[in-house]
């Protein structure tokens, strides 16, 4: 494993992780707020429900009510006498009610949470420091709720707290905290609002007349539940991502390895040995899909790079010839001493070696040129009439030398594109035609314009092309008899060079042939061609 | 000693036709592959150089065709030096195999080696009582004395000593050490022994009358 695909792998699993994280952590919040929230809504509606009678008690039109209820004056002031009466089954008489109960202390009267603890009486009795812990009058006792008010709020763990509009602590529970601060006094405290302070879940309201009322409820227990709910579902989560994790790095185990066989495969590939391909187990995936385009293109590669090989090969294999035969007979002749006619046999043969590695360095040069794709063809208007005549006349002595007839019908053809490598056609055609004829035969050149473009053919009535090779001929180096029966000065790359010409005209250069009695090749040359030639690089692929 | 050079260049068979002459070999020629494994089929060449690119049967076909009929060394020649190539060659029989360009002192001496190999003489230097020939340098020595003889000579010595306690016949001599231009006279052979006996000895080469020559 390469440490590339390592940290892929490493990565995915990590992103994987992290959104398993995110993922588990939302899922986990989100359940516990919905329980929380469901449980508060719960808590929530208990407490409304007993704040409720509470707050309508205090908002009521309830006149006798008003001054007991409210912070400020003393009661006997601003209370009507009796006004409590017709809460108190049975009535005490009216002047009795007014003055005994307040004056017999706060047993009798029921708590008075409107008084500070040190509060001077309004009746001018000082009060004892009343606490309400231990202090058990009933809370409810005078206070305008149901009968089962009790069992509804201490009994069942629920404590009141009751603030005058003047904001001071009116009455509360004896079951209430020590300290029960007064909730700020918002819009929303109207409607009734709740929270959580301390363990404590609390809502307040505030009546019509401005007193504030807040019942509390200890949720301790049910914080505590949360708590372990919370603790249950990240232990949960942590199994969750644990597993997967684990799932995780099987999944990308799994799907790393596909990618791992094509990378070695790949990296077999790249220390040389072109013959390994990638085992394509599913075709239809994507990496099934992939592993084939490699394979296409490693086959590809490899056909080029044996294509390259071979020509490497026979380039050097042409250019050795020359090499040995100046060695051999340099090595020979310096040997000892010779006359000056060996001398010159010697220099003779070397030159003509030279001149045969001139001529394939040549050859090898336009090649490689075309293929470097450097040498676009100019494109010049020329007389291609005039520059296959120049060609015919350059190799007329050898025509007449081999005693081949050289007939020509060359029309007019103005064209544009590089007379120098068309010439360079013409050339390598007519010298095939003469070199490849019987003693006594004929090479015809014939030349027209096209409608659209140009028309070169070149025939002779020599041996011909066997139907095998006929494909091949235009390949470099291909030599249809396997052997060298070419002459001197063939390199093997001249039809090579006349396609890779013609294609970076986008033209064509086609052969038939007919074995013993002769060869055509015709040249397509379209106007339009060097306009349009994208790439002057000769398909090698022939 | 007689070798048969198969090579379609005609300057690079003329310079090593030349220089194997010059090295006192007989030296015969051909320019494409039937003419070459017509004539390797017909004499017992000591060596045989053959190239692999041919006109008409090329070096492969030659060396796969001669195999089945003779055991003649055969030191392959080629332009082509991939492994593939050499390993084909020696594996269809070559005895060697040589890359273009060559260096013509290593052709030189890897023929020596199979005329030596091919005699199952691993030693350059042959040594007959007082005699000592150095085949590398192509010399003789009687009693440390440089021995003058004409090449033609030195190549009777050499064969006969290579060739040492077997008769070799006139024939087999005349087939070894002249080449296919050579007049064969009969009484050439006779000269060139009488001269031998006289510089290094009467009893250094054998008369087997009716059958040949030997060195004991």
């Amino acid at each position: 494993m390469t440490p590339l695909f390592k940290s892929i792998r490493w990565r995915l699993q990590a992103w994987h992780g992290l959104m398993l994280l995110v993922v588990l952590m939302a899922f986990g919040v989100t359940a516990y707020y919905l329980v929380f929230d469901n449980r508060m809504r719960r808590v929530d509606q208990e407490l409304q429900k007993r704040t409720f009678p509470i707050v309508g008690r205090l908002s009521g039109p309830q006149p006798g009510d008003r001054g007991r209820f409210r912070m400020g004056p003393p009661p006997d002031e601003s209370r009507p006498p009796g006004e409590r009466r017709d809460e108190r089954p049975p009535p005490p008489p009216d002047g009795k009610a007014d003055e005994s109960p307040r004056s017999e202390g706060p047993r009798n009267d029921g708590p008075d949470f409107t008084r500070r603890a040190d509060e001077p009486r309004p009746d001018g009795a000082r009060v004892e420091v009343r606490r309400f812990e231990g202090f058990r009058p009933p809370f409810f006792e005078n206070f305008p709720l149901s009968p089962d008010s009790p069992r509804m709020f201490e009994e069942a763990g629920y404590y009141v707290v009751v603030w005058t509009p003047e904001k001071a602590e009116m009455r509360r529970s004896t079951n209430a905290p020590a300290i029960v601060p007064l909730p700020p006094i918002t819009p929303a405290l109207t409607n009734g609002t709740a929270w959580t302070r301390q363990g404590f879940r609390e809502y307040a309201q505030i009546s019509r007349r401005g007193n504030v009322v807040l019942v509390g409820h200890d949720i301790t227990p049910d914080l505590a539940e949360l708590t372990r709910l919370a603790f249950g579902l990240t232990a949960a989560a942590c199994g969750v991502l644990a597993l997967g994790l684990a799932g995780g790095w099987w999944l990308s185990t799994r799907a790393i390895r596909p990618i791992e066989d094509i990378s070695q495969t790949a990296v077999k590939i790249a220390n040389g040995d072109l013959d390994q391909r990638i085992n394509v187990t599913d075709a239809d995936s994507e990496l099934g899909q992939l592993a084939r385009v490699l394979n296409n293109t490693f086959d590809r590669l490899k056909s080029a790079f044996a294509r390259q090989v071979q020509f490497t090969a026979d380039a050097s294999h042409e250019l050795r010839t020359p090499v040995s035969v100046i060695l051999s007979q340099t090595q020979t002749t310096l040997k000892r001493e010779r006359t000056p006619a060996e001398y010159q046999e010697t220099i003779v043969s070397c030159q003509r070696a030279a001149q045969r590695m001139r001529q394939l360095v040549e050859a090898l040069l336009i090649l490689a040129r075309q293929d470097s794709g450097d040498a676009a063809p100019r494109r010049e208007p020329c007389e291609l009439d005039r520059v296959v005549t120049d060609a015919v006349d350059l190799l007329r002595p050898l025509a007449v030398e081999r005693n081949v007839s050289l007939q020509t019908d060359l029309k007019p053809t103005p064209f544009i594109g590089d007379a120098q490598l068309l010439g360079q056609v013409a050339t390598n055609l007519i010298s095939n035609a003469i070199y490849y004829n019987r003693p006594g035969g004929n090479v015809t050149v014939q030349l027209a314009p096209e409608a659209d473009g140009a028309k070169l053919v070149v025939s002779d009535t020599g041996q011909g092309i066997a139907a095998e090779d006929l494909p091949h001929i235009f390949e470099r180096f291909y030599r249809a008899d396997k052997s060298r029966t070419a002459p001197d000065n063939h390199t093997g790359l001249g039809l090579a060079i006349v396609k890779g010409i013609v294609e970076a005209h986008a033209g064509k250069v086609t052969v038939t042939s007919e074995p013993g009695k002769g060869s055509v090749f015709t040249v397509i040359l379209p106007a339009s061609g060097v306009g349009t030639a994208s790439s002057p690089v000769p398909d090698r692929c022939n | 000693m007689r070798i048969l050079v198969i090579e379609d260049e005609p300057d690079l068979l003329g310079s090593l036709a030349k220089a194997l002459r010059e090295e006192n070999y007989a030296v015969d020629t051909a320019r494409d592959g039937e003419d070459g494994l017509f004539k390797a089929q017909s004499y017992d060449y000591d060596v045989i150089v053959l190239d692999v690119m041919l006109p008409h049967l090329d070096g492969w076909e030659v060396l796969h065709r001669l195999r089945e009929t003779k055991k003649t060394p055969v030191l392959m020649l080629t332009a082509r030096d991939a492994v593939r190539d050499r390993v084909r060659g020696l594996d269809t029989g070559a005895d060697d195999y040589l890359t273009k360009p060559f260096d013509l002192d290593e052709l030189l001496a890897r023929i020596r080696v199979l005329i030596r190999r091919r005699a199952d003489k691993a030693a350059p230097a042959i040594k007959i009582a007082d005699v000592h020939i150095d085949t590398a340098a192509r010399k003789v020595l009687l009693k440390r004395e440089e021995v003058p003889l004409t090449a033609r000579e030195y190549s009777l010595v050499e064969y006969l000593a290579l060739h040492r306690g077997r008769v070799v016949s006139r024939t087999e001599l005349y087939e070894h050490l002249f080449d296919e231009d050579d007049d064969t006279f009969s009484n050439l052979l006779d000269v060139h022994v009488s001269n031998v006996r006289k510089k290094l000895g009467q009893d250094f080469i054998a008369t087997r009358r009716g059958h040949g020559y030997c060195i004991e």
